[in-house]
């Protein structure tokens, strides 16, 4: 008995110390771009619900609508022929923003990226993105702890996440 | 990965602010596109993105797989003057890196 509890304890042991050492060596910038990455939010990418990225991402999900955020007309445009490469553009008003993250709604993972934001950074942010068939495109802010929104609803002939 | 990667950073000084635009490399595979044999292309695609303004961080960019093949990023520097350098760093769900320098015109 006490020598399987021993055999059971050095396993552990085994186990602390091998990951100790994984540690260390994804520290040291060698290894497994998954455990580089740690800070790389896995939870938020791989939500399949714009609830649960936002809520994995940013903590919350209550959202303030607002007319200080805006995508700028025309981009995302209503109509896409490519979904492949949708251009979009966020503009804002709003001071001392922390965080955007751009959602498509119906993509198999909603949350195409995120922006962590510095006081040097302005708007306007442009980029281009995938979209998988018609749906709502959004983007979220967060600034001085509040979530505000903006979406416009998106028709691709060609969906673009294939 | 048959042809080299070229990544491309354009910074320029317009109106006291530094517009600042990005063009990667990287052909973005979701994992769920299938190519000619009908066999699955492994996700590859862009995660993490670090833009640095003469050593001082300003712009994180986390990407997920619906960020378009060949990402394009255009944001804008508050202030600045030529001869800023500009950095910027990505690193993929694989490992691979790259790094993309330039000097504000």
């Amino acid at each position: 008995m006490v020598e399987q509890l021993d055999q059971q304890r050095r396993s552990i042991l085994k186990g602390a110390i091998s990951a100790s050492t994984l540690a260390l060596v994804a520290a040291s910038g060698l290894l497994i771009p998954q455990q580089l990455l740690a800070h790389w939010p896995t939870d938020a990418f791989n939500a399949e619900t714009v609830e649960d990225a936002l809520l994995a991402l940013l903590g919350e999900a209550e959202i303030a609508d607002d007319a200080a955020l805006n995508f700028k007309v025309g981009s995302p445009p209503s109509y896409a022929i490519n979904g492949a490469s949708v251009p979009i553009q966020i503009q804002s008003s709003l001071k001392s923003i922390e965080r955007i993250a751009v959602l498509v709604e119906k993509n198999p993972f909603p949350l195409v990226m995120s922006l962590d934001l510095t006081s040097a950074v302005k708007l306007p942010f442009k980029s281009m993105i995938k979209i998988r068939e018609d749906s709502q495109v959004m983007a979220i802010i967060r600034a001085d702890g509040k979530l505000y929104k903006t979406s416009r609803f998106v028709e691709v002939d060609i969906g673009g996440c294939g | 990965m048959g042809l080299p990667r070229k990544d491309r950073l354009r910074a320029k000084l317009k109106s006291e602010d530094t517009t600042v635009r990005v063009l990667l490399s990287h052909p973005m595979h979701t994992g769920r596109a299938k190519n000619k044999a009908e066999q699955l292309i492994p996700a590859e695609f862009i995660q993490d993105i670090r833009c640095w303004r003469n050593d001082e961080e300003v712009l994180t960019i986390k990407c997920g797989t619906a960020t378009a093949k060949n990402p394009y990023f255009s944001f804008q520097l508050v202030g600045g003057k030529q001869g800023d350098n500009i950095t910027l760093r990505w690193v993929d769900n694989l490992g691979a890196k790259g790094k993309a320098e330039t000097v504000v015109k």
